[in-house]
């Protein structure tokens, strides 16, 4: 965690001790205080700060309504509000209406403080990340666990559903997000049986997963078996027999989609040409049309040397 | 005093009334250790058991796994994971002897099972299932005392109340014995290894751990944090120090408890979910 946090604490008026800036600053943090209401907004929409941490120990109107507002944002609800208010005060909060992240009582202890700061970043940016429906990490957490291999012996392989799309009008976002939950699982289950690894949710149907490149083949392999496993369990039986499901194209026409399967492209990371998180992507890009090519699960290894 | 615990040892050693680990619990263990078994021979196991089985399709049917129509076992066993399959066949088998107002007792040792993992995944060492294994069995001593000996049980904790005194302590001073010798010996006599009666039988103690220093530490750890955390109750409220043999043969950090306080705290929540479906599986 950064130690050059840049905090704003909403007070209504400057506390006589200026004892909570001192002892931020002495952290190495940047603090600003604002005291009037009005320009709290002005200030915090032009130059967000980290954290806010906001007095609350005669709470007013004005105050409530910029944490509400702030949380109604998503572009500024990630920002961490943490209350500063006396503690017969915090059982009766109305945490429904006035969203906070977390609260400390006055007396201030400053070492909880600063402990609750530093857990509220990292809980906001935890939960933030993770992809709802699957609980994976989502696409901060992937970049980074992506710039961690490029160089080692590792293969960062990209996992897609055929014919996902066709499957959830058929039958419904309901049952395609149980199919999105389903593969999310067996992906982090094999990857746990491998050992060490990652597992994250890119969005939609496209997931990521990252194991020592030796491993890769087998992990994938598992994936695509036990996909295949569960998946029939979606189908009818005349379905599973045909080997397809009925759909209808843009036109209207009716088509035969085949049963759905997965496609995985394997990048290894250590190849002299893989410099960058852009540059994986871009290879897995090309290997996931040829992937898909057939229309039935499978996975394709990136052995090109360049 | 001494009397009294080779009564208690010997109530607890009429075999007739000696809970059994069932043999699904050793074999599933087994299977999962063979990198060469399938899905398949796992789920057959799992299916030879009526009661395991269910509670595994009431689990993975459950609406925090968002599924709505696992109807094999294989497909469950694909889709909850072998660990969880493991975890639940274990904690069902072993909890069935526990009566539902110990509840309390259950969640701290799953919640003392999922803190051992975090840190032992965090410290990066080896066998993680185990040392979870170990945590989740630290207090299988009280469930005994209070299965088999229920009036020392509450003998025990009106002690406890009278003169304010931790249960280690109070069971010592009543029993001359204590919950992490009598869940050593059962352990032993269940024939599971060293690795596990080990860190339970010390994990008041972790200085006298000879051969699994590292797990012992790590199980006493895990107990320590999921008391401080207030998730479910292993029969008093003490929070005990982190002993300095613990910190030392772990190398930890502070950095490091920070983290894994942090991640602890989600788990629980999990753990809390999870707790919810078994008991909620039990009643059906």
């Amino acid at each position: 965690m950064r130690s050059d946090l840049r905090i704003a604490i909403v007070a209504n008026e400057k506390r006589g001790d200026g004892n909570i800036e001192l002892r931020l600053q002495s952290k190495g943090y940047q603090v600003v205080t604002l005291t009037t209401p009005s320009s709290v907004m002005g200030f915090i929409y032009s130059d967000p700060p980290d954290v806010i941490l906001m007095d609350l120990s005669s709470p007013d109107e004005a105050f409530l309504g910029i944490i509400r507002s702030l949380k109604d944002d998503f572009f500024f609800s990630t920002i961490p509000v943490i209350g500063m208010m006396p503690e017969p005060a915090a059982e009766f909060f109305d945490w429904d209406e006035y969203p906070l992240d977390d609260f400390v009582t006055f007396p201030l202890n400053f070492r909880e403080l600063f402990t609750r700061i530093v857990l509220s970043l990292r809980r906001l940016r935890r939960v933030f990340d993770n992809n709802p429906l699957t609980r994976l990490p989502g696409n901060t957490s992937i970049q980074r666990a992506i710039e961690q291999t490029v160089g080692k012996p590792m293969a960062v392989c990209y996992v897609d559903i055929n014919h996902f799309k066709q499957y959830n009008d058929v039958y419904g976002f309901a049952h395609g997000d149980e199919v999105l939950r389903m593969l999310g699982r067996i992906m982090s289950n094999a990857v746990k049986d491998a050992g060490d690894g990652f597992a994250g949710h890119i969005g939609g149907d496209d997931f990521v997963f990252i194991v020592p490149f030796d491993q890769a083949e087998v992990v994938a392999g598992r994936i695509i078996a036990n996909f295949t496993a569960v998946v029939s369990e979606l189908f009818n039986e005349e379905e599973k027999r045909n080997g397809f499901f009925l759909a209808h194209d843009r036109k209207g026409n009716e088509e035969k989609v085949p049963l759905m399967g997965v496609a995985i492209a394997i990048v290894p990371t250590d190849s002299p040409k893989i410099g960058h998180y852009a540059k994986v992507a871009e290879v897995a890009a090309e290997l996931k049309t040829l992937a898909k090519q057939s229309h039935k699960s499978c996975f394709v290894v990136d052995r090109r040397k360049y | 005093m001494n009397d009294k615990r080779t009564e208690i040892f010997e109530i607890i050693r009429d075999t007739s009334t000696l809970p059994t680990l069932p043999g699904i619990v050793t074999r599933l263990q087994a299977l999962s250790e063979n990198r060469k078994s399938t899905i398949q021979e796992m789920a057959q196991l799992v299916s030879s058991d009526q009661i395991l089985s269910a509670r595994v399709l009431r689990l993975v049917n459950s609406p925090s796994y968002g599924f709505y129509r696992v109807s094999t076992i294989s497909n469950a066993l694909i889709l909850l994971g072998v660990n969880v399959i493991k975890s639940l066949a274990l904690s069902s088998s072993i909890f069935e002897i526990m009566e539902k107002t110990i509840v309390g007792l259950w969640e701290h040792s799953l919640g003392a099972g999922v803190a051992a993992n975090i840190i032992a995944r965090r410290l990066k060492l080896p066998e993680v299932e185990e040392i979870s294994t170990a945590a989740l069995l630290h207090d299988i001593g009280k469930v005994i005392i209070k299965e088999k000996c229920p009036e020392d049980y509450a003998r025990v904790a009106m002690l406890m109340e009278r003169k304010g005194l931790a249960m280690l302590d109070a069971e010592r001073e009543l029993l001359g014995t204590d919950h992490a010798e009598v869940g050593e010996w059962l352990v032993r006599s269940w024939y599971l290894p060293d690795k596990l009666s080990e860190p339970v039988a010390c994990h008041h103690d972790v200085a006298r751990s000879s051969t699994h220093q590292v797990k012992t530490a790590v199980v006493h750890l895990a107990d320590v944090l999921v008391k401080a955390s207030g998730f479910g109750f292993s029969g008093d409220e003490y929070v005990p120090q982190i002993q300095p043999e613990a910190w030392q043969r772990l190398g930890m950090t502070e950095g490091d408890l920070v983290a894994i306080v942090e991640e602890l705290e989600d788990r629980l929540i999990e753990t809390k979910n999870f707790s919810l479906e078994i008991q909620a599986v039990d009643e059906i």
